[in-house]
């Protein structure tokens, strides 16, 4: 008598299996998981209709605390292939969550894991490795997405890895790959000529993720709002930034869309200075649609900033 | 190209000579006994007129390399002395490259060493009353406070909580293992600390059908927090119900079987079957007798998720574990030992700002039906020795709003029924020894208040202040304030079922 409640769970595990076993293998696209959505629009752009792609991420989230949600774990069972940014920028929770997906095709190292950060040069690789630093990316600073430049590299990525997984799809890949860089490479002629103004002028921003933007529109970096990476500021830290910016006339804040407001615009407020809230992932700013739009968008902000805050060079 | 050569013979006949007269003083210097100071002050002079030569006469080739031919001279031509200068600096670029990379290339046996982190969890409490929630037998054997409070003095007390290691890495294509090896201040052995293996576990990797099989020593799948290491809980101490249904972690020996099933949304079974369930557990892991298939623990956990919209979610669990025939340690006897418990979580966390702003309510609530006495272990027996079957509930629910990405307050509110030893008791119609009253128990109710704040300065360092306020059934009220500080070395990265 005391095993009636044991037939009814395996009862119930039948029946979920039978309900759940039909929607499953009734895909015919190729269904890709991104971990953000810079690269769930490249991998749209590279696969074309022969794609579905799902950033698990949302543009206005912090890409290092994005939540462990159970509901991505489906979503990685079912992936035939994963693209991520690397250098550890997805640490705190791609792992787990692959782990927990069971699906070893997108286990790291494997075919369908693919880490668009491989051909990039990364930039501010640590050389002390200790948590006296913060919370270093021992890998180097991930955030290349904002260099359209990188953005090269990671469509080129996506199309060999696509590739490899799917080669009877290859042609597709190579002339979609193809579309989508003539078109980033008249986008980035526009943008040079747009951002000229930028050049020279110095900032700060809250989190260390601005460096590749920076270094190719030439943008000069001065410090952070966080003590370290991925620590809160201190008053003495603060005291000091005020300190520095005053000295050397910088008048521009960079806020990205996850951190407060409030310690932004003091410090602003106190360097007379321009808040910029800058994206730093598609889908940051309602308007931000598309990879293209997110750097545009950065330098149409920056340049307004730079612009009331009187700092801007000549175009 | 000539020039070069020539000069080359002549800076290594320089070099032969000086070989040469360096070699003559060093015989001279030994037949003749040891040197005049002077001698070598001369020498030293002579070495560093001829280096001086020799530095001159490599600026003068490098000079001569770097021009061009004078025409008409019987030199090779210009482009070919930019190109051997060119070959020459390849060459160094590209020996130091093979340098670098051949030192890349060194192997350490320590290479294939595990991920290791160790977390340190420190306490310093005040604690009004050291009486647990249930004052036992009083002969010391049968001591049943909540193990929590009594494993501890009264009264001021600082205690080294956790020093935890955590191991894993992946063995093969096909398993990964892991082991937690933790060392607390044991209080009875002069706050030594003393060595345990919590988990050692082998887990399977590539299985087909979303299965995964874990085997060794772990922390069974059964409810939210009972798995969960003690320093990584929301709360400085073990929520009292399930330290006390439980008997701290949801330790096991044994294997388990858990699936992902293949539905849109989330859902995960598991059963295990173990020894025990809880580390502390005195329910039938006596390993002196034979134990029959029956008195093995059986397990099973369902568990699933749902996004509300993208800023809310809801997590659900249910969990059994039975026990059919534990063997009663103390009664020498045979029991049933039935556990039930419901989880859920829901959760608050705008996208945009959930790192800095977010809540979460939680709870869980238990319910022992078996015949086992979940505070004094072995069997619950009436007044004459008649097993007991009886159900008594317990649970907690907390809260936990997140003011800053640094800043965290909660409040807990914990409650569980304590089986009491059965007393005598008469029934006043009849007078006699009312066994059927004795069977519903003699339930004391066990309440405690928890306001608790947490602070973390980064990822890897937490602070907590938590006060307790415990109204215990059939024991003096107690009133408890704790300090926790915990840090975490090495690679600390969340495993799934340990997110937050």
């Amino acid at each position: 008598m005391n095993l009636a409640w044991r037939n009814h769970v395996w009862a119930l595990l039948v029946a979920f299996m039978f309900v759940a076993g039909g929607p499953a293998s009734a895909e015919e696209k190729i269904y890709i998981v991104t971990s953000l959505p810079d690269l769930a629009d490249i991998a749209a752009r590279i696969g074309g209709d022969l794609v579905t792609v799902e950033s698990l991420a949302r543009g206005i989230e912090d890409p290092h605390g994005v939540p462990i949600k159970p509901s991505f774990v489906p979503k990685l069972n079912r992936a035939q292939v994963l693209i991520v940014m690397g250098l550890e920028y997805e640490h705190s929770w791609i792992p787990a969550l692959v782990t927990e997906s069971r699906n070893s095709k997108i286990v790291k190292g494997n075919n369908g894991y693919i880490d668009v950060s491989l051909k990039v040069t990364p930039k501010e690789v640590p050389t002390d490795l200790s948590r006296a630093k913060g919370e270093l990316h021992p890998a180097g600073n991930p955030h290349f997405n904002l260099d359209p430049e990188a953005g090269r590299l990671i469509a080129q990525t996506i199309a060999e890895g696509l590739t490899l997984n799917f080669p009877q799809h290859r042609a597709t890949f190579e002339a979609n790959l193809k579309a989508f860089l003539s078109q980033l490479d008249a986008k980035i002629r526009e943008w040079k000529i747009m951002a000229r103004p930028l050049r020279g002028v110095r900032f700060v921003s809250y989190h260390q993720d601005i460096t590749y933007f920076a270094d190719r529109f030439g943008m000069e970096y001065v410090g952070t709002i966080e003590l370290k990476p991925g620590i809160e500021p201190t008053a003495a830290h603060l005291v000091e930034l005020v300190q520095t910016m005053k000295t050397e006339g910088v008048k521009v804040v960079v806020r990205e869309p996850h951190f407060s407001e409030k310690v932004p615009s003091q410090i602003a407020d106190q360097v007379g200075g321009q808040v910029v809230k800058l994206p730093i992932m598609v889908g940051g700013a309602p308007e931000v649609k598309t990879y293209f739009d997110l750097i545009e968008y950065n330098i149409r902000e920056l340049l307004k900033a730079a612009q009331a805050a009187g700092v801007a060079g000549k175009a | 190209m000539r020039t070069q050569l020539k000069l080359r013979v002549f800076i290594g006949l320089i070099v032969l000579v000086c070989g040469i007269g360096g070699g003559a003083a060093g015989v001279l210097a030994q037949s003749s006994g040891a040197p005049a100071a002077s001698e070598v002050e001369n020498l030293k002079k002579q070495m560093a007129v001829m280096e001086e030569q020799l530095r001159q006469l490599r600026l003068q080739v490098e000079k001569l390399a770097g021009q061009p031919a004078a025409p008409g001279s019987a030199g090779q031509p210009a482009a070919s002395t930019d190109e051997s200068a060119t070959q020459k600096r390849l060459n160094e670029v590209e020996g130091k490259a093979d340098a670098a990379l051949a030192a890349t290339k060194k192997t350490f046996a320590s290479q294939f060493n595990p991920s290791i982190s160790l977390a340190i969890d420190t306490i310093g409490s005040y604690k009004s009353n050291a009486q647990g929630f249930n004052p036992g037998d009083g002969t010391g054997t049968r001591d049943a406070g909540g193990r929590i409070n009594n494993t501890r003095p009264a009264g001021a007390d600082f205690n080294l909580r956790t020093a935890e290691l955590f191991i894993s890495a992946d063995v093969d294509p096909f398993t990964r293992a892991y082991a937690v090896i933790n060392a607390s201040a044991d209080a009875a052995n002069a706050d030594e600390a003393t060595l345990g293996v919590e988990e050692a576990a082998i887990v399977t990797t590539r299985l087909p059908y979303n299965l995964t099989v874990r085997g060794g020593r772990f922390f069974a799948d059964f409810g939210m927090l009972p798995h969960r290491h003690t320093h990584d809980l929301p709360f400085v101490d073990r929520p009292p119900s399930i330290d006390t249904f439980i008997g701290g972690e949801s330790q096991t020996n044994g294997v388990e079987v858990s699936w992902l099933a293949p539905t849109p949304f989330y859902l995960r079974a598991s059963g295990t079957v173990g020894n025990k369930l809880g580390i502390d557990s005195r329910d039938g892991v006596s390993n002196v007798n034979s134990r029959p298939i029956k008195g093995l623990t059986y397990m099973g956990r369902l568990q699933t998720y749902f996004d509300f919209n993208d800023d809310h979610n809801i997590e659900f669990g249910g969990s059994v574990a039975e026990t059919p025939n534990a063997e009663d340690i103390t009664n020498s006897g045979r029991f049933e030992r039935r556990l039930v418990g419901m989880d859920f979580r829901y959760r608050w966390y705008p996208l945009g700002s959930g790192v800095r702003q977010s809540l979460t309510v939680a709870g869980e609530v238990l319910h022992d039906l078996g015949e086992a006495d979940p505070v004094n272990g072995g069997r619950r027996i009436d007044v004459f020795g008649n097993p007991v079957r009886q159900g008594a509930w317990g649970g907690y629910v907390y809260a936990e709003y997140r003011l800053s990405k640094q800043w965290r307050p909660g409040f807990r509110f914990d409650y569980f029924q304590l089986q009491s030893e059965p007393l005598l008791v008469t029934n006043p119609f009849t007078g006699l020894p009312a066994s059927t009253l004795n069977a519903t128990g003699h339930r004391t109710d066990n309440r405690t208040w928890s306001p608790y704040l947490t602070w973390f300065p980064s990822e890897f360092q937490r602070l907590r202040l938590q006060y307790n306020r415990s109204d215990r059934g059939n024991a003096q009220d107690a009133n408890e304030f704790f300090l926790q500080w915990t840090v975490f070395l090495g690679s600390h990265s969340h495993g799934f079922s340990e997110r937050e």
